[in-house]
């Protein structure tokens, strides 16, 4: 069974004009680390939102096409439903936070209580996330006096708590200062290790090359580019969709260092050191 | 970070303890007994010394003069205009500073005090003894939708941060030149560019949070559960039946007496 | 585009998460209000902007968890004058909601309105609990005056009451009126209720 399936996906959101997506299709196995890119206005939030069923049932608006995750459709679905298959985070980590509990153990709850869990299983779920997450030490906390990165860190362990084989992430560092970003992706990067589906949008190309197995490149709606980090971004058009490649890449491509095997550039610095040392190109 | 509202002391004592469903009970009692059913002034006084008895054994009767202290300069003026200028004021009770106060008004004036004091000392021990997240719980578990517990549980949180930013926000404007000081129209103009960044932020940050709890199954079908249950002890059905026979003997001792 | 009743009860999760906002920005004007030193209250400011976005029987919410938050942690008397919170969300939410309050004018009507019903709904709680008083020094100065000279006390009360309200609560509804008509559309729409879904080929 794929992770998700994507058919043909459009939307428009009420009382706008343009397509905020534009017949969008691919296909995510389980355990994928997916990477979506692309300038403001792309395109990558609507997708994320639409994964999660954000879009249609929060929005409304006009939707075509088809979303299919782990074998639930998502818009003869609902977001509650959703949320035990798949799981989103946003860029504001203080947004995230419920208000209506008053530690962080507590607030981890709050998605098992309105799931209905037992008690016993809730107790299980939240010990484990919070050790995951590195929150254990803060249990009894109030939520609001943690920094940025821990509550981004509470956010994500509240998500996964309610155990969803997928996980979005919506730009999680962008308000992050660089140890909260940090301890971000230490923490995606063991939730991958769990085999837990990543699909996380990101402005931080170095990592994204680092991670991913494979990247979403948007653009105004359209989905332009699905393939792995050196296809993406050793494609010469990169710049006219507003990105930059990672900083390796704009070296290698200025001095012409690329797999001769593949024609593709390196994405990371170990792979360029790789290729100007003279080891073949090893993914 | 701003503290959540509440006003629970901490103590050890089966006040704390009793299901909060009881208080709200007692309180209920409090008000329909003295007000309605048996309107006497030594009624009220009666409920007023229980309140105040409960209240010291739970250990938090130093915190109630705060709560009294909204009401008490109402009171104090109360006694002043009823006992001088209530009509039907006939028979001169004292003299002070050469200003007649007469009985009528200043007996009014009395059964209004114990009527305050009667209300504020009940709710009192509710608010003092009850940590807001359990009287939320209990109300859920009886029939409050969860969906309301939330709005009341956040409301706790959402205002005291709120009201946190109000003194940077003031800073921040007055640095940006406005007057919130001289006469009255130039300090009514600097209310909204105060309050505006408040309320515009505020909204815009509602659509953020109501995604969060969306995706947090808030809106999910089926049987919510609870992390914490407390289990309701003896002395809670005792009490409960206790208030429940009182207020239908005091219904009895109403016909009995009219 | 299909347009809820204004007395339709479904609560949509931004309706929610807009109540406990709406009792903050009552606290808030509050307490500008008071850090300004005006001799207004301006506690309702919040709960007039619930009922112009969501209608009625929101406002009514609103107004209510106000007093019963405010009475759980302040003044437990405030409980009782949840009644007069319900009123004016109601009567504003009837009167505005959805964009009818077009103009400045027509807001301090609203307000004018808001005032009566504020002062008929609050007088009988005045009456039972402080004998007719508000607490308000101006108002109940005029309340001793006027019982002093034979005026009925429901009467003398409901001036009393009645002089406090009436410059608060235009000053209430104008400033809630300048606020709400700068908010921008897709917040708006976000409260205004069900639309429904289309389908795109």
């Amino acid at each position: 069974m794929k992770a998700v399936v994507v058919e043909n996906l459009k939307y428009r959101y009420p009382s706008t004009e343009r397509l905020a997506l534009s017949g969008v299709s691919f296909e995510v196995e389980q355990g994928e680390f997916i990477g979506i890119i692309g300038k403001n206005l792309a395109g990558k939030s609507t997708l994320c939102e639409a994964l999660v069923g954000l879009v249609p049932h929060f929005y409304k608006g006009a939707y075509g096409g088809r979303v299919v995750v782990d074998d639930v459709e998502v818009l003869s679905s609902s977001v509650s439903e959703l949320a035990r298959h798949i799981g989103i985070v946003f860029q504001n980590p203080f947004t995230q936070i419920t208000a209506a509990k008053l530690t962080v153990y507590e607030e981890v709850a709050f998605g098992l209580e309105n799931l209905g869990f037992q008690r016993e299983e809730m107790v299980k779920r939240i010990d484990y996330v919070l050790k995951l997450l590195g929150l254990y030490a803060y249990k009894d906390r109030n939520p609001f006096e943690l920094s940025g990165g821990q509550m981004q860190r509470l956010a994500i362990a509240s998500i996964i708590a309610m155990k969803p084989s997928i996980i979005v992430l919506d730009e999680p560092t962008s308000q992050l200062d660089p140890l909260g970003s940090e301890e971000v992706f230490k923490a995606v990067q063991s939730l991958s290790k769990e085999g837990i589906t990543i699909i996380m949008v990101e402005q931080k190309m170095e990592k994204i090359a680092q991670y991913a197995d494979k990247i979403i490149l948007m653009h105004e709606g359209h989905l332009v580019d699905f393939g792995t980090p050196e296809e993406v971004f050793s494609r010469p058009d990169l710049e006219s969709y507003g990105v930059e490649p990672p900083v390796f890449t704009s070296i290698a491509k200025k001095l012409g260092i690329k797999d001769n095997n593949t024609g593709l550039y390196p994405v990371t610095l170990e792979q360029m050191r790789r290729l100007m040392i003279g080891e073949p190109h090893r993914s | 970070m701003a503290r959540a509202l509440s006003l629970y002391v901490e103590a050890d004592t089966f006040v704390q303890k009793l299901d909060p469903m009881v208080k709200l009970l007692y309180i209920l009692v409090a008000i329909l007994i003295p007000f309605v059913i048996l309107p006497f002034r030594w009624v009220g006084a009666a409920f007023i010394v229980l309140s105040c008895l409960a209240l010291l054994y739970a250990r938090v009767f130093a915190r109630v003069v705060p709560l009294l202290g909204f009401s008490f300069l109402i009171l104090i003026s109360i006694v002043i205009i009823q006992g001088l200028f209530m009509p039907g004021n006939k028979t001169p009770a004292i003299n002070i500073l050469g200003l007649t106060f007469y009985k009528e008004g200043l007996l009014y004036a009395l059964t209004l005090c114990i009527r305050v004091l009667d209300v504020l000392l009940a709710f009192a021990l509710l608010v003092l003894t009850t940590r807001p997240s359990d009287l939320i719980q209990s109300l859920v578990k009886r029939g409050l939708s969860p969906r309301f517990g939330y709005v009341l549980s956040s409301a706790l949180q959402v205002i005291p941060q709120m009201m946190s930013q109000v003194g940077s926000i003031m800073d921040a404007q007055r640095s940006r030149g406005l007057e919130t000081e001289g006469n009255l129209w130039t300090r009514l103009k600097a209310f909204l560019p105060l309050i505006g960044p408040v309320v515009m932020s505020s909204l815009l940050e509602t659509r953020e949070r109501a995604m969060a709890l969306e995706v947090r199954g808030f809106s999910a079908s089926g049987k919510k559960t609870f992390l914490y249950e407390r289990e309701s002890s003896t002395l809670d059905r005792v009490l409960q039946w206790t208030l429940i026979v009182v207020l239908i003997l005091s219904i009895a001792a109403r016909f009995v007496l009219v | 585009m299909n347009k809820k009743s204004m007395w339709s009860f479904s609560f949509s999760t931004p309706v929610l998460v807009l109540i406990p906002v709406a009792v903050g920005i009552n606290y808030v004007g509050k307490l500008f209000a008071q850090l300004l030193k005006l001799p207004l209250w301006l506690d309702s400011i919040g709960t007039v902007i619930a009922s112009m976005l969501s209608g009625p029987i929101v406002g009514a919410i609103s107004g209510a968890i106000n007093n019963i938050i405010y009475g759980l942690t302040m003044d437990p008397i405030s409980f009782v004058y949840a009644l007069t919170s319900v009123a004016i969300g109601l009567t504003v939410g009837i009167m505005a909601y959805r964009g009818r309050i077009s103009n400045l004018w027509r807001a301090v009507v609203v307000g004018l309105v808001v005032a009566l019903v504020a002062a008929v709904v609050s007088t009988p709680l005045n009456v039972i609990f402080w004998g007719g008083q508000t607490g308000n020094v101006w108002g109940d100065a005029l309340y001793a005056y006027l019982i002093a000279h034979g005026v009925p006390v429901w009467l003398s009360s409901f001036l009393d009451e009645l002089v406090v309200d009436l410059p608060d609560k235009v000053a209430t509804v104008i400033i809630a009126f300048l606020i709400f008509v700068s908010l921008p559309k897709r917040l708006v729409q976000m409260y205004e209720g069900e639309e429904a879904l289309e389908k795109l080929d």
